[in-house]
């Protein structure tokens, strides 16, 4: 009862951080002024904790601008935007799309450099981003003299070989420079997260069991089974997860067969690993088919996305979609359009890789940590 | 034109009512027209209303009176406008009645009840009971005639009805009229419905046994309703110990009601009297987002509830009830905002506060204009009055009722002088 807050000393003075709130909005939580705590979404959220539950805090953080209640919160990730708070939001607030925007910003906080973080977070940059791998690979190319296609020598039966036109070794040069970028930002960002989330609360006990579960736990995504809304996002995550995951392996083996038995791509289409490749890369493009289009058939219901999460969404696309047709433009024989689809492949694996730290891409690292730190200290 | 002023309003609850009286009373002719086979709209299906929590009857028995009496006053019951067309000064109106089947002969003397083989769902009652096919809607109704429900009283039903009354009051035959009225302004005062429940998913309402509706509460506390006053709950009429009220069911919701319909904060701190009133260990817990009682008397009464400590208010929505495993009891979910934890409770009956949705936004009347959320707006010299412009209380509808009688007064005069 209102009373029982009056005689409550006060204890914080709060200063409220606009320019924080002024980020989110642009961020893609323009909804967030219309809450007005009714705490509907607590309520009809199925993955909080019963106990000090989200979203509607975190709205009433937001919206005060409290940016350190908010940033250091493993309840951010602990959230999966299943978006039933924002279908039943009665005033359309949208929390879901409002702890998406939080998150953006708890990415391009923790992230070193955050410079990075804001580019990446920034359509305006979107060129300036993709114009470091354009010249990295170009430059590659240009010192090959690869830059007129017709001279690119061919292999033994004729056809196209990549590794002629952009060889493997200058390939993984340039992407373990750029993993080595990304890991180390993702370990300095997360040793700084891990600090502010254990600020003040004694962390003890068997991390690894916690990781373990964790892991396990993303393993089988059994959170999303419990959006009511977005039902359909545990499919369509799952294939993009495990797609991906494929992928990873493929590559691991690649580098297994080029530098540990010295066999040369390209393989052929019954080699183990190719089918792997091929498998993976079709169930991530089919995967990534069914994440816009949940995305788009729930849009109403769910909030349209933000920049950031589309960007996502599209470098996937444009990486799976140029992977597959650099493969059958080879198979194909067609030069002038095979080489030209392999260099934008790299580019966008290079987008995806290189700024992973401050993309979505790092939502699976952030989150991940954040459900590690709740289980540790019995939150979730 | 007509010669005198003559104005027409349409809907025969308090609003109406107060602005036909309040017309006559100057001289002006006043036609009513009522959809319901009775005058007194809502507030005749309340068990105590504000400010002075007397039973509706004292209100309306007063206005009836003025009607009976004043020889202005002309009303239709079972009766809807079709439509309005023409201006100010010159209005033409076209009236659908329907069927009573009851002239006036009817003493309501209840032998065509008696004898009716027939039921009907009583929606007087909101479902809660039957009545006969041949039937008073309420003890105190006004007119005091019955009606016989021909969509229900079907093959021999009418002959045995008919054959029942030894008044000649039956006529089987009456068929659906249609009248036409030339008036010189309009009240639109066609009230409120409750909201739908069934809309709200998550609040199980007809799905989970013992969730009602605060319009339902009205009719089982009341000792004229489906238990004779007497608040048990519906599932096994086990007297109710512990309830919630969950306010805001529907309302100030862009899913749903996207205004405050004013009156439910008032409404369940009323029904937390009538069920402490009766039984003396009772619990009631109120669950809000904001408890609004603006105006000094009603932060009194506010106040006044607050000191039962049997009363407890958690700051809250529900966003969530379900049925208890294995009882009929119901489980309702909110986060108390105070302490910031999720609770959910245990009670025996729910009753949801569920908001005024204006009648304009079922149904429009094509003539009338009407605002997104189907409220009426005024047009020339057609005006409204009460919960049909806005949602507001008893004492404010015949304020504004009021306010509407003399709009409509002066539309005519206007009208008159080319103006």
């Amino acid at each position: 009862m209102p009373e029982q807050i009056m005689t409550q000393p006060i204890t914080q003075i709060i200063s409220p951080d606009l320019k924080f709130v002024k980020d989110i909005i642009a961020s893609g939580g323009e909804s967030l002024k219309k809450c007005y705590q009714c705490s509907t979404c607590t309520v009809v959220c199925n993955v909080t904790p019963d106990d000090k539950p989200f979203p509607r805090k975190e709205m009433m953080y937001a919206q005060w601008g409290m940016k350190d209640k908010l940033i250091s919160n493993p309840d951010i990730w602990l959230c999966h935007q299943c978006s039933d708070c924002t279908a039943y939001c009665p005033r359309g607030a949208k929390p879901g799309e409002v702890l998406g925007a939080i998150r953006k910003m708890a990415i391009a906080n923790y992230s070193v450099p955050g410079a990075l973080a804001k580019m990446v977070g920034n359509s305006k940059y979107l060129l300036m981003l993709f114009a470091v791998p354009i010249v990295i690979f170009f430059a590659i190319i240009a010192s090959l003299g690869n830059l007129s296609l017709s001279s690119i020598p061919r292999g033994e039966d004729g056809g196209i070989v990549y590794s002629k036109f952009i060889p493997v070794p200058a390939i993984d040069t340039v992407f373990i420079a750029a993993a080595t970028f990304a890991a180390i930002s993702f370990v300095l960002g997360i040793k700084k997260y891990w600090a502010d989330m254990s600020a003040g609360i004694s962390v003890q006990g068997n991390l690894m069991g916690s990781i373990k579960a964790t892991i396990t736990e993303i393993l089988a995504h059994k959170r999303f089974e419990k959006c009511n809304v977005t039902k359909d996002r545990k499919t369509a995550h799952l294939l993009v997860f495990y797609a991906f995951a494929g992928l990873a392996i493929t590559t691991t083996w690649a580098i297994v067969y080029l530098y540990g038995f010295h066999y040369d791509s390209p393989y052929p289409l019954y080699d183990p690993l190719k089918l792997l490749g091929n498998a993976s890369a079709l169930a991530l493009l089919y995967g990534i088919t069914l994440v816009t289009g949940n995305r788009l058939k729930n849009a109403e219901k769910a909030g349209k996305g933000s920049y950031f999460d589309w960007l996502f969404i599209a470098v996937i696309y444009a990486i799976v979609v140029t992977g597959i047709l650099s493969e059958l433009l080879r198979l194909a024989n067609i030069a002038i359009l095979a080489y030209p689809t392999y260099f934008a492949h790299l580019v966008f694996v290079f987008f995806l890789f290189a700024y992973a730290p401050f993309s979505k891409m790092a939502h699976m690292v952030y989150r991940a940590t954040a459900m590690v730190f709740a289980r540790h200290t019995k939150r979730d | 034109m007509p010669d005198v002023n003559r104005i027409l309003v349409i809907g025969g609850g308090f609003s109406g009512l107060t602005t036909a009286v309040d017309a006559a009373e100057t001289g002006a002719e006043v036609i009513v027209i009522e959809k319901n086979p009775y005058l007194g709209g809502r507030v005749a299906q309340l068990n105590k209303y504000f400010p002075k929590l007397c039973p509706p009857i004292c209100g309306l028995e007063i206005n009836f009176r003025r009607i009976k009496t004043n020889p202005n006053i002309t009303f239709y019951t079972m009766a809807e406008v079709e439509s309005i067309a023409g201006g100010p000064g010159d209005y033409n109106v076209t009236v659908k009645v329907n069927p009573r089947h009851v002239n006036d002969n009817c003493v309501a003397c209840d032998a065509c009840a008696q004898a009716c083989p027939a039921e009907r769902p009583n929606e007087y009652n909101f479902g809660m009971d039957k009545t006969k096919a041949a039937f008073l809607p309420f003890n105190q109704a006004f007119p005091q005639k019955y009606v016989i429900d021909s969509a229900h009283c079907k093959g021999d039903c009418g002959k045995v009805c008919k054959e029942a009354c030894k008044y000649n009051a039956i006529d089987l035959d009456m068929k659906p009229e249609t009248i036409n009225l030339n008036v010189s302004s309009v009240v639109v005062a066609t009230g409120w419905n409750p909201y739908d429940a069934n809309k709200l998913d998550i609040l199980g309402f007809g799905s989970i046994k013992n969730v009602i509706t605060n319009m339902m509460m009205e009719r089982l506390a009341s000792p004229t309703g489906p238990t004779a006053g007497k608040i048990v709950r519906p599932s096994d009429g086990k007297p109710v110990q512990n309830i919630a009220f969950v306010q805001c069911a529907g309302s100030r919701d862009e899913n749903h009601l996207p205004f405050c319909s004013y009156v439910c904060c008032l409404a369940s701190l009323k029904q937390t009297t009538y069920i402490r009133e009766q039984n003396p260990e009772s619990k009631a817990t109120i669950f809000y987002i904001d408890i609004r009682t603006p105006g000094r008397w009603n932060e009194k009464f506010y106040s006044k509830v607050k000191e039962d400590p049997n009363v407890s208010f958690i700051k809250g929505k529900v966003a969530s009830i379900a049925q208890d495993e294995g009882s009929d009891d119901v489980v309702v979910t909110a986060e108390d905002m105070m302490t910031g934890n999720k609770v959910k409770m245990k009670f025996d009956m729910v009753v949801l506060a569920t908001g005024m949705e204006p009648s304009g936004a079922a149904k429009k009347i094509s003539g009338v204009n009407y605002n997104e959320n189907g409220f009426a707006l005024p047009n020339l010299g057609i005006h409204s009055a009460g919960c049909s412009k806005n949602p507001m209380d008893v004492a404010r509808s015949a304020q504004d009722a009021t306010g509407a009688a003399m709009k409509a007064i002066s539309t005519a005069k206007l009208a008159g002088q080319g103006r």
